[in-house]
Parts: structure tokens; C-alpha cells; sequence
């Protein structure tokens, strides 16, 4: 409506929008446990949507979409992509099925037929639109009666972004046939139009059609997870493993909330179970020289990251691993050794915001206050939702006498994390000394 | 206001926390922007039933009016010219019925309405113009000199005239172009001259009598640094006193034929006292930041400062106490409800609170729905504890004092803060930690060992992968200490067309680079850039410099690798740094 004079609140109460993160309650500060490059909440398992939906559309088009980190800007993107390769690979003698020649009206009469061919053209020539026009024609032949047709086309309407529509076709198809697939689907689309509360609403009326069932517990858990409702999702976690104890998902994020929650001997415990269960990559060995290094285990610290290095067979966590070791040497104090791994993190990987940060702090201790400017201003540009580089290059500025500068830095820093001491003691400082006469 | 006072106390369960105010009206889209000058409670007509009276603002440069509010509805509405910078209620007559005259502050005039119908306008008397600014002018029309030169002896007299300032005619015609000059000259030069001040502040001061309704006379500050009182009958000077800054608030007592004494608070951080009789102001208080609003609670100053602080002064001077407020303050009323004898200072604050002080105790915190612009305490309609306040979006909301409210004279902040009795969250340590403790006292010389011969094996691999990148140069920052560069490469984009953003910085304290190029390496087959080669121009120190370039992805089997932006010196193969960039898998075009 132009002109109205009524405002209407634009942000989500805290706790119920997936787009707030760190509003959660319970959950250790941003100070503690750190954010993933697009500032969601950290989770213990990789899977597409742990990197964060983009908060801004610069965000979305800047961040690496490699295809094993494939998060979609548009409905149909990077792991489409990939589901549907097998009808980019060109067939000698045209294509099997010559789809704009089909009479979709007579096959959706067919029903045994129109299934198969519903599955070919959606799942094969991942064509959304005509296996849509398919589907709308075979529910109508079968008189709205067969609960799989509503779900074919919740599923195209999902693709297609038409969220609303596919919730309807959903909830009409779960009063045919309850089916865990529908919930999960329904709950898919509430997640998608951010509305993780109901989604769990749905997810616990599946538990009481399916009890116990892992996939719609591990949907709960992932969801307080993105929450930042930490204590609740490893509740949930927990009762997942209850019913499967070799839930690779639920032991590496109950791991990681052990990690971050001053834990870390019960963290390697979870973690030494994955390596018994066969998980063998680098980020299992990165996790386990880290809990090896903070449970003061330290014979097998270096051993763990050595391997992890060996193991690597990419940049990005190759990155993560020489930034775990410059962690590490911080810690027994080797300067050199600190310096050389950041530099090494940034090499593999030149988003590595935390290094530029750290770095940034290495040579302020060195005396090097344009480098360190430098390095304070890359991290910043790379990853806005932190507060360290800015905390850190407000501090700068406030020790060379550019207050102006360590005022705007120190502010974002509050913004940022609102609860950290030394930003908001440096923020009150600085806006008295503005307000003397 | 008859809703309000129907209602029984203990009826609203909405505002179960604030006990001591009940609410009686909240328009969030009154839209009036306003503050605690412009704001007046008084009965207009006579009928025992109190008005609000509100100069609004409008947008701040148009649309000013002057509202009148009987009860929750707008009664009526008058167009106000300039901008209002205070509103006054007063007696001017002896007639009966008793009905107050308005007076509205704007611009160097003051404008009186009597029964809402426009009275009288006064205006300042005009200040005295410079001589010689006169005799320009004078030669102008008499076209004795040209526009230039007007203008150069202008300028050059507003330079050296620091303390009388020049008539708002020449201070206009300086801020023109020199092509809008002679023009302006030509329409103006014919009128004569004259130079007006601003109205900044307004109070009353009350005649010869203390009565409630006894004839009052006006008290205005002006920013030619004067204070003039007003008789109220005839609208001539009865008095005029000099300030040495320009008066922001007033706070008038007294009476003016017995004795009264004005405190005024200056645009530079100091309060001044005026008593009947003295001529020039004298300093009692410099202040250590800009005062926001001033108060006088019986004989104390109270003033809300800058600096998020509540002073209060003796009328001598004397600092009695300081109070630190948690926000920032954005007005400042009284609250002096005369039935019970209870006076107390409202803080407005940012944080969307009003804070009531009784001499230093906060005795009471109301929350309001927006931050607090204006406010005034008193009678409205027929209920005697009335708040009257207007908020930064443009609402007002009135409130009324429960009548079995009652104010603790006990300071309500006090006490330890409350994080202190807030356990923290520390894990209890495990049996397994237990355990491995065991361990590590047992094994200590083993473990020991181990570590420092991984360690050593660390800083080798370490130093060999390191040396090994600089070789390759493939470190985004140079190691060089004659290179000093920083390089950040971006992609955006979902392709098959993507942007390349490479951002160059040299880190240097003082030496410029020179003559550096920007190459790519990068699968011909695969992707194709718009520009190969960048030169780049000379980098000064501690600047980001930015390069663009665009890259289509030729392929749309979702196949991507990897471009390296390479930094080099002109004439040298070997690169000063580089950048490895993973490309993104390209979206295929979508023919719809």
C-alpha cells in the first residue's frame, strides 16, 4: 500500500525465522562457537543448506558455488544440475523420448504408464514444466483419488517456487495416505518459506504416525539447529541415535555441540565412534586433532592433522586444517609456526576471512600497523557478520588516534555480537569522548 | 477525556507492570512531530475542561500547524507560516469568562490567537543594521558600484565582523551565483534595509499577581542573544537584558512587578541567571556537555545533558547531584501535580522510557511504545494527572496518574546488579576427563616426547608447503618486502556469464607500485574472458583497487574448474602473486 503511515514490523521474532540466526535461546555465543562463512549457525555435518541461506543478493552471487557446495540462488541450480546430467550427455540418435511431441492428455489416461513416464521426464530429463503438465492431467483423470499424483505435483510446484501451491497439493495428499515422505515434503516447503516452527509442528504430528522414525527426528534436530536452539536439537539428535546408532549425522553434530559447549573429551569420544564406523576423510581428522589438542591429549594432536593434510584432496579444507594447525601453534606459543599456517590457510583458500583476522593480529604484535590494517579490512570485506576484525580494527584505529574509524568499526562490532565485553566498553568510551564539550 | 475517567482503577489488566498510570489514549499515526516547547495544556473556552494544544512541525520545512485536541479528537487547526519554536498559554485581559490568549513562537514574530481565531502578531523590533552594509546597498541603488563589487566588500565585512552579523538580505545575496547576482540586487535594492533575529525560546512570567489566572506577561530568548519581556496588554518591551550566548531553554519565576528570576541555558554549555533590574546575565554553571533540556524543581536547576547525565544546581551554582542515565535523552518535562504536592522531573529517553525523578531517586519508569519527543504533565479534560506525551513516529499517547498511586521515595534502582546472582554455565568436569588425566600423569614423558617430535615434523612440513607457495608465488599477499601487495579475487554471478572482481591493495606505508599487470590462466575450451590482460595503474598505499573483468563459461555440461589471477611485474615471467579462484558450476541457459 503506498502512502500508508503504519509500519509493519519487518523482523521475525526471535526464534522463529531461520533468516535471524544467533536469536536462539540457550545456544554459546558467537564468541564461542563460530558461524559458517555466510554467519548461520555452525553445524556438525555438511550437507546442502549448512552454508547458509544468502542474507543479501551480493552475498548470493559472491559466494563459491563449487558443485559439492551447491546451495541454489534460483529453484534450479548447481545439484539440479547435476541430477539431471544424464540428459545433458547427447544421444547419438536423438533423444529416447521426444517429449514436445507427446500427447500428455492420452498417456495420463494410462495410469501405469503415466507413472514411469512422469518418472522419466522428471527425474531424467528434469523438465519441470511438462512432467507438471503431466501430472496435472493424470490427478484430474483419476479424480483427484490418488494421493501419488498430489505429491508428483507438490514436488514440481516445489521446484518451480510455487510454495503455497505445494503445500496444498501435500496436505491434500496426507489425507489420502499418511506417508513420511509427505511430512518430510511439507516440512521441505515450510523450511523454504521460513516458518521452522510449524515445520516442526508438522515433523511431531509424523512422530505421532511414526514413532520413532529417524528421518522426521533428524528433520527436527536440523531445524533447532539453524535455529540456534542448540539443547533441543541435541535432545533430538540424541533420540535419533536411540533408534539408530550409526547415525553419522547425529554423532558428528552432538560432537561438535560437546566441542563448542568446553566438552571436548566427550566430543572425541563421538568422534573416535565415526572413525570406528569407517568415516575415513580430513575433516574427521581435523576434528579429532582438535579435541586431541583442547582435551590435552597432545600426543595424538599433530598426528591427527598430519593425516588430515595427507587425506585432503581440497582447498577449502586443506584451508580449514593449516588454520586449525596456526590455531594450535597460537596455543604453545610458536609465532613463527602460527604465521606461516595462517599464511598457508589463505593461499588454499582466499575467502578465509578468520585467517586474514588472525594474521591481522599477528602483525599488530609485530608492529606492522599497515599490514595488519590491511589484513583487518580484507576480513571484513570477506565475512561483514563477524566482529573480530572489526573489534580488532577499531582498537587499531583507537591506538593510533583515528577515532572516527575505531568509532564506525566498534559500532558494527556491537552490532554484530551484541554481548562482547571489550567492543561495547571501547564503544562507550569512544561515544563519551563525542559527547564532551 | 469522559472515557478515561469512567474507567475504575484496576479495570486495565493490559498494563499490569506500569500500576501507578492508567492509558487512556495511543494514536501511533497521529502524525505529529512536536516537541516539549510546542506542547500546552490550558482551557481555551472556559468550560473547565482543559485543551491540548500542539504546534506541529508538519514535514519541517511546510505544512506547520497549530492543533488543538479536545479530549482524543482534533478540535481545531490552524496553518502556521514559519516554523514554531514554542507555544505559551497566558491571560492577557481581565475579562470574563476567563479565557487564555495563545501565543505561537516562529520566526521573529509572535503570533497570538484568542478563542482560536487569529489576535494579534508581534514582531521583534528590528536590530540595528551596519553602517557601512547600509551604505553599499545605498550605492547600489543609487548604481554607484557594480554587483561584484558589492559582493567582494560584502564578504570581506562578514569576515571581519565577527560579532554583529549582517541582514539576511546580504547573507542571501552571498549564496548566490554570480549570474542570479544582479538580478536579486535590482528586485531588492529599492526596499530598505532591515535586519531581524529569530525567536529560539518562549515562557510566561506571570504580572503582578501569583493567581492562577492572573495576567501574565512574556518572556522570549532570541538569537541575537537578548531576552525581551513583553507586556501583555499593550505588546510593548517592559524589559530587555543581554545574554552572552544564545538562550536555548528558559525557566521563568516569580512575579514581574515584586521580583523574578529567569534561568537560561546558552547554545555554549552555560547557564545564566537574570533577576528584575540587572541588565547583563550572570554565569552560574558551565556544563560539560550540551545541555538537552532544563528544569526548576523549587530551587534547584535540573539539567539533562548531552552526555546521557541528570545534574541539578543550586540557583547559586552548586552541582548537588549527578545521575547516569542508561540511554541517551530525548525531552524533558515537569510533573508537578499540586493536589498532593508532588513535584518530580520527567526524563524522556531513547530507549523508549520516561524515567520520573524525585530529587535524585527514580521513583517510577514508564514504558512507552516509541521514543518520547515531547511531553507535558497537567490537567487535560477534567482529569488532573494527565501525561501528554508525543513520540518520534509521530503518535501521542495520554496517560493518567491512578488517584491511589503512590510515588516510594526510595531509590528503585539501587541494590546489586542482577548478572551478579546469575549462575554461570560452567560444564562439571567428566569421568572421562578424569580418566584421561590419569593418563596424561602416567604417560606425561611419553606424551611429551611425541608431541615435540610431531611438532618438529610439523614446523619442517610446514616450512617446506610454505616454501613451496612462495615458489609458486602462489600466495595472495606478497612476502616480498619490496612488493608489497595484497590481492583478493571475487566471482559473482550465476552464470554462464560471471564477473571476476580482483581487488589490489599495496600494503605499504609510503611506496607507490609501479607498472604492474594482471593476467589470467584459465582452460581456453572452457571459459572465456572479455579481458585478458589488465594494466594496472600506480597503487597508493592503503587503497583498494578494484578490476573487473567478465568470464563466460563456454561449456554447459556443469563442469567448472579453476582461473588464476596472476600479479606481475612488466618484463618478468615469474608473478609477484596470485589467486586461485573455483569457479562456480554455471547455470545453462534457460530458453523459456
Amino acid at each position: 500500500m503506498l502512502m500508508d503511515d503504519n509500519t509493519i514490523a519487518q523482523i521475525a521474532r526471535p526464534g522463529t525465522s531461520l533468516k535471524l540466526p544467533g536469536t536462539g535461546q540457550g545456544a554459546p555465543s558467537a564468541g564461542v562457537r563460530p558461524t559458517t562463512q555466510g554467519g548461520r549457525p555452525l553445524s556438525g555435518f555438511a550437507r546442502p543448506g549448512t552454508q547458509g541461506r544468502p542474507g543479501t543478493m551480493e552475498q548470493a552471487l559472491r559466494t563459491p558455488r563449487t558443485a559439492h557446495t551447491a546451495r541454489p540462488v534460483t529453484s534450479a541450480s548447481g545439484r539440479f544440475v547435476r541430477l539431471g546430467t544424464a540428459s545433458m550427455l547427447s544421444n547419438p540418435d536423438g533423444p529416447f523420448i521426444n517429449l514436445p511431441r507427446l500427447n500428455f492428455t492420452k498417456y495420463a489416461q494410462r495410469q501405469t504408464l503415466a507413472k514411469a513416464l512422469f518418472e522419466y521426464i522428471f527425474h531424467h530429463e528434469n523438465d519441470v514444466r511438462n512432467a507438471l503438465e503431466l501430472a496435472s492431467l493424470a490427478t484430474e483423470a483419476c479424480q483427484f483419488k490418488d494421493w501419488w499424483w498430489k505429491v508428483q505435483l507438490g514436488k514440481c510446484y516445489y521446484r518451480l517456487g510455487l510454495y503455497r501451491e505445494a503445500e496444498q497439493q501435500f496436505k491434500s495428499a496426507l489425507k489420502h495416505q499418511d506417508m513420511v515422505d509427505i511430512y518430510l515434503y511439507l516440512c521441505k516447503v515450510y523450511t523454504r518459506i521460513d516458518q521452522p516452527l510449524t515445520a516442526v509442528e508438522i515433523y511431531k504430528q509424523a512422530l505421532e504416525k511414526f514413532p520413532g522414525e529417524t528421518a522426521v527426528l533428524t528433520g527436527i534436530a536440523r531445524i533447532y539447529e539453524g535455529l540456534n536452539d542448540l539443547p533441543n536439537a541435541t535432545k533430538f539428535y540424541k533420540e535419533v541415535l536411540h533408534y539408530d546408532n550409526t547415525h553419522v549425522e547425529a554423532i558428528a553434530c552432538i560432537a561438535t555441540n560437546y566441542f563448542y559447549s568446553d566438552q571436548p573429551e566427550i566430543a572425541l569420544k563421538f568422534y573416535r565412534r565415526l572413525l570406528q564406523m569407517g568415516v575415513y576423510n580430513t575433516e574427521l581428522f581435523n576434528n579429532l586433532g582438535l579435541c586431541c589438542f583442547y582435551a590435552q591429549q597432545y600426543d595424538m594432536t599433530l598426528n591427527c592433522f598430519e593425516r588430515s593434510l595427507n587425506l585432503s584432496t581440497d582447498d577449502s579444507a586443506s584451508s580449514d586444517c593449516w588454520y586449525n594447525i596456526g590455531h594450535v601453534a597460537l596455543g604453545i606459543g610458536d609465532m613463527n609456526l602460527a604465521y606461516q599456517s595462517f599464511r598457508l590457510a589463505i593461499t588454499f583458500n582466499n575467502d578465509h576471512a578468520e585467517a586474514y583476522n588472525n594474521l591481522g593480529v599477528l602483525e599488530l604484535r609485530k608492529g606492522h600497523m599497515e599490514q595488519a590494517r590491511a589484513f583487518f579490512q580484507s576480513a571484513q570485506m570477506l565475512a561483514p557478520h563477524t566482529y573480530e576484525p572489526f573489534y580488532n580494527f577499531a582498537a587499531l584505529s583507537d591506538q593510533v588516534g583515528d577515532l572516527q574509524s575505531s568509532f564506525n568499526n566498534a559500532k558494527k562490532s556491537v552490532t554484530n555480537y551484541a554481548e562482547h565485553c571489550d567492543s561495547q566498553e571501547l564503544f562507550k568510551q569512544l561515544r563519551k569522548h563525542f559527547s564532551i564539550l | 477525556m469522559s472515557v478515561a475517567t469512567d474507567t475504575k482503577p484496576g479495570d486495565t489488566s493490559s498494563d499490569e507492570v506500569d500500576s501507578k498510570w492508567l492509558n487512556a489514549h495511543y494514536d501511533p499515526v497521529a502524525s505529529l512531530y512536536t516537541f516539549t516547547t510546542c506542547m500546552a495544556l490550558s482551557d481555551l473556552n472556559g468550560d473547565g475542561e482543559n485543551k491540548l494544544i500542539i504546534a506541529d512541525l508538519g514535514t519541517g520545512s511546510y505544512d506547520m500547524k497549530l492543533k488543538v485536541y479536545k479530549g482524543t479528537s482534533l478540535m481545531s487547526e490552524n496553518a502556521i507560516i514559519d516554523l514554531p519554536t514554542g507555544v505559551s498559554t497566558f491571560f492577557m485581559d481581565t475579562n470574563e469568562p476567563r479565557t487564555p490568549a495563545i501565543a505561537v513562537a516562529s520566526g521573529p514574530y509572535i503570533y497570538v490567537y484568542k478563542n482560536l481565531r487569529p489576535y494579534f502578531k508581534f514582531t521583534l523590533p528590528p536590530l540595528e543594521v551596519n553602517e557601512v552594509e547600509e551604505q553599499l546597498w545605498n550605492q547600489t541603488r543609487e548604481d554607484k558600484i557594480d554587483v561584484r563589487v558589492l559582493r567582494e566588500m560584502l564578504d570581506s565585512l562578514r569576515r571581519e565582523n565577527t560579532d554583529s552579523s549582517l541582514t539576511v538580505r546580504s547573507l542571501r545575496f552571498l549564496m548566490l551565483d554570480p549570474d542570479q547576482m544582479e538580478a536579486f540586487a535590482d528586485l531588492h535594492k529599492h526596499s530598505p534595509m532591515k535586519k531581524q533575529t529569530v525567536i529560539t525560546c518562549m515562557d510566561t512570567l506571570k504580572k503582578s499577581m501569583s493567581d492562577d489566572d492572573a495576567i501574565s506577561c512574556l518572556v522570549i530568548g532570541t538569537e541575537s542573544k537578548d531576552i525581551y519581556i513583553l507586556d501583555p496588554e499593550a505588546f510593548t518591551v517592559l524589559a530587555k537584558m543581554t545574554l552572552p550566548s544564545v538562550p536555548v531553554f528558559l525557566s521563568v519565576s516569580g512575579l514581574y512587578d515584586v521580583e523574578f528570576r529567569i534561568v537560561v541555558s546558552g547554545r555554549n554549555g552555560h547557564i545564566y541567571t537574570l533577576k528584575r533590574g540587572s541588565k547583563t546575565a550572570k554565569s552560574c554553571v558551565e556544563l560539560g556537555s550540551q545541555p538537552v533540556g532544563l528544569q526548576r524543581v523549587g530551587k534547584n536547576i535540573v539539567v539533562g545533558c548531552m552526555d546521557q547525565t541528570l545534574q541539578c544546581f543550586t540557583t547559586k551554582g552548586k552541582r548537588l547531584w549527578t545521575v547516569y542515565l542508561p540511554s541517551g535523552i530525548t525531552s524533558m518535562g515537569l510533573m508537578d501535580h499540586k493536589q498532593r504536592g508532588f513535584k518530580a522531573v520527567l526524563v524522556g529517553l531513547n530507549s523508549c522510557e520516561v524515567h520520573v525523578y524525585r530529587d535524585k531517586y527514580l521513583v517510577n519508569v514508564i514504558k512507552s511504545q516509541d521514543a518520547v519527543t515531547g511531553m507535558q504533565f497537567g490537567r487535560f479534560g477534567r482529569e488532573d494527572g494527565a501525561l501528554v506525551m508525543t513520540t518520534k513516529g509521530g503518535g501521542l499517547i495520554v496517560k493518567i496518574l491512578r488517584r491511589n498511586a503512590v510515588f516510594e521515595e526510595r531509590d528503585s534502582s539501587g541494590g546489586p546488579p542482577v548478572a551478579q546472582n546469575q549462575k554461570l554455565n560452567v560444564p562439571k568436569k567428566t569421568k572421562l576427563f578424569v580418566d584421561q588425566t590419569m593418563r596424561e600423569r602416567e604417560n606425561g614423558t611419553t606424551m611429551h616426547r611425541t608431541f615435540q617430535h610431531d611438532l618438529y615434523r610439523m614446523r619442517l612440513n610446514t616450512a617446506r608447503a610454505f616454501v613451496t607457495a612462495l615458489d609458486n608465488s602462489l600466495n595472495p599477499i606478497s612476502m616480498n618486502p619490496t612488493e608489497p601487495l595484497k590481492l583478493s579475487a571475487q566471482i559473482q554471478g550465476i552464470g554462464p556469464t560471471f564477473k571476476l572482481t580482483v581487488s589490489l591493495q599495496n600494503t605499504s606505508m609510503n611506496t607507490p607500485s609501479l607498472s604492474l599487470i594482471i593476467s589470467f590462466q584459465y582452460d581456453d575450451k572452457l571459459y572465456a574472458l572479455q579481458k585478458n590482460l589488465i594494466h594496472v595503474p600506480m597503487l597508493i598505499p592503503g587503497l583498494n583497487y578494484n578490476f573487473e573483468t567478465l568470464v563466460e563459461c563456454l561449456n554447459d555440461k556443469g563442469i567448472s574448474d579453476t582461473i588464476k589471477v596472476f600479479v606481475l611485474r612488466q618484463h618478468r615471467a615469474v608473478p609477484i602473486i596470485t589467486a586461485v579462484i573455483n569457479m562456480p558450476v554455471s547455470e545453462s541457459v534457460i530458453v523459456v
